[in-house]
């Protein structure tokens, strides 16, 4: 863990690795999460794999929390970026939103526990990949704001890209779980996770229509 | 009895001294303080200890230039003189406009050149008159090659948002103390150069240093500068930095060098002998602006963005300032004038004496103030 007091100088540096940890950590916790989500929808691996993949998803999550805290504190006592501060700050809360709505969602999963049927397991991991593409689509744009916002047009088409395609997987997933052979509950409960991993990745195009007005205003 | 008569026509030139720190602080700091990148204590502090620094050790060499237009050569007309100034700059800053300090002391020498007889140098006139556009026009011309020269240097680095913020900060900063030092010393002339020639003050010997009465002078305009600073500056910082157009941090940092160049470029006697040296045409020493030059760098930078920068440009507020520029001369010329006869027939004062030069108005002490 690093220490997060400021030096006396160097402040910028040091606050600019702080959002490198911050996007590095929620960059693993994605990982992670898409790890864990698999090992479930897919039914290859146990439970108590599951269940290490959402503690150490659950572990990112504290650190990224205590990150975010630690960037907006210093962005507001050190009165950096005055102009763009408001913006980075929604940026950061976003991306720690969509990672915590990925914890929480895969928590859910793992205390509902819908039956794990093989003849979903391909479908599902399609899904869960693509929805993982378009967030780390929004991740590496979120990367090149800080450099290169010019770029960032660039990565959001790419984002826009996987949420359609998860949009269809999506709803073709959905339409073979109700034309299935299976009881109410989980015919829901297959359902409604297919609908988690689509809302997923429209959290992912939400935060890249938001990153290509700030973006925009960061034009030179 | 003849050092309180002297402290009490001082009074008028601490009173400019208040006016143009209102106002002309905003060209060192206006943009960075508009844009938030400088807090307004800071730039107060910096401007302050700058400009007084500025005054100290670099004002008392600054007695040219616009002296050849009006030469003043009574106390009281003096006195009169700098309060029409002061009154005119004062006015302006209360209303948010950023006026020039050199124009209203042309204005008022005017006056006093009406109300004495004096001939005005009309060659001399005009050529002030023509900076008037020149200063502007040459700072928006700056800030567009300026911004260019920054944005293809920041697309070939790619410095991380934060980088770019501390550069940008450092810079304003940096060009602001510059900026402060060069309105203590170029506009320190202005504001006390009127009472040089009858300075209450005696040569001071400190051990290793002197301190001659013309500095002691300028310390204590320079010190009615910073009140200035301190107490009425923000308002007209506001309107440089924003009401004209929403700058960006870079864009503020532009704008304050470009301006700071425009001066450099016509105000350098080192730059014209060194072109001189080189066998190149020398650059003409002109008394520019730095008001005027602020606001055309600002302007400048809404043109490079083309149509969507016009529209951004808030022209009611162009307008305002730009008649400010045209009114600040007349409004000094006016006030001059009828202020020379209420204090010549009304407080029996002998504002101008026929024959006897006494006070050589040090008032284009140097280009920045104006």
């Amino acid at each position: 863990m690093a220490n997060e007091t400021p030096p006396l100088f160097g402040k910028t540096r040091f606050l600019e690795g702080l959002i490198d940890e911050f996007l590095d950590k929620i960059t693993e916790g994605v990982i992670v999460g898409e790890l864990g989500l698999k090992a479930y929808l897919c039914g290859q691996e146990g439970e108590e794999i599951c269940l290490e993949k959402l503690h150490q998803l659950i572990e990112i999550k504290r650190r990224c929390s205590e990150l975010r805290r630690t960037i907006v504190t210093m962005l507001y006592t050190e009165m950096l970026l005055p102009d763009a501060r408001g913006d980075v700050l929604r940026l950061l809360g976003s991306l720690f939103a969509l990672l915590d709505d990925m914890g929480d969602d895969f928590e859910e999963l793992m205390i509902v526990q819908p039956q794990r049927l093989p003849e979903f397991g391909a479908d599902f991991a399609e899904l869960t990949a693509m929805a993982i593409r378009s967030v780390q689509a929004v991740l590496v744009a979120a990367r090149t704001f800080f450099r290169t916002p010019a770029a960032v047009r660039e990565h959001i088409n790419e984002v826009r890209v996987f949420e359609d395609e998860t949009d269809k997987l999506a709803s073709r997933i959905k339409r073979r779980i109700v034309a299935a052979d299976l009881c109410f509950e989980q015919r829901t409960l297959l359902r409604e996770t297919a609908a988690m991993l689509d809302a997923l990745a429209d959290k992912a195009e939400n935060i890249g229509d938001d990153l290509s007005i700030f973006a925009i205003k960061r034009s030179l | 009895m003849a050092l309180i008569v002297t402290l009490i026509f001082l009074s008028s030139g601490l009173f400019l001294g208040w006016s143009m720190g209102a106002n002309d602080a905003s060209n060192a700091f206006g943009t960075a303080v508009a844009t938030r990148m400088v807090r307004f204590p800071t730039a107060a502090f910096l401007c302050s200890t700058f400009l007084i620094i500025g005054a100290v050790t670099s004002g008392s060499g600054a007695a040219e230039g616009l002296s050849q237009l009006g030469a003043i050569n009574a106390l009281p007309g003096a006195f009169t003189a700098a309060l029409a100034a002061a009154l005119t700059v004062a006015w302006m800053s209360a209303v948010g406009l950023p006026a020039s300090t050199g124009q209203a002391v042309v204005g008022s020498i005017i006056g006093w050149n009406l109300f004495s007889g004096s001939p005005t140098d009309l060659g001399t006139l005009g050529r002030i008159a023509a900076t008037w556009v020149v200063s502007p026009v040459l700072g928006a011309i700056f800030a567009m090659l300026l911004y260019k020269l920054l944005v293809a240097w920041i697309s070939l680095t790619k410095p991380h948002l934060l980088s770019l913020d501390r550069n940008t900060r450092s810079g304003l900063l940096l060009a602001g103390i510059f900026g402060s030092y060069a309105l203590g010393a170029n506009g320190i002339g202005n504001v006390m150069g009127f009472f040089v020639e009858a300075s209450p003050f005696r040569d001071l010997n400190l051990g290793p240093f002197e301190v001659s009465s013309v500095e002691q002078l300028f310390l204590i305009g320079a010190i009615a500068v910073a009140v200035g600073v301190y107490t009425y500056s923000r308002r007209v910082m506001m309107t440089v930095g924003d009401s004209l157009l929403t700058l960006s941090p870079l864009a503020a940092l532009v704008v304050v060098v470009s301006h700071s160049l425009v001066l450099f470029l016509f105000s350098s006697t080192a730059l014209e002998s060194l072109l001189a040296g080189w066998g190149l045409p020398t650059i003409p020493l002109l008394p520019v602006s730095g008001s005027q030059a602020v606001i055309g760098s600002v302007l400048g930078i809404g043109l490079l963005q083309g149509m969507k920068g016009v529209r951004q440009i808030r022209w009611g507020v162009l307008g305002g300032i730009a008649s400010g520029w045209i009114t600040t001369p007349l409004i000094a010329a006016v006030i001059g004038f009828v202020l020379l006869f209420v204090v010549q027939n009304v407080f029996g004062q002998e504002v101008y004496q026929a024959s006897r030069p006494l006070a050589v108005a040090v008032l284009a002490a140097g280009p920045a103030a104006l």
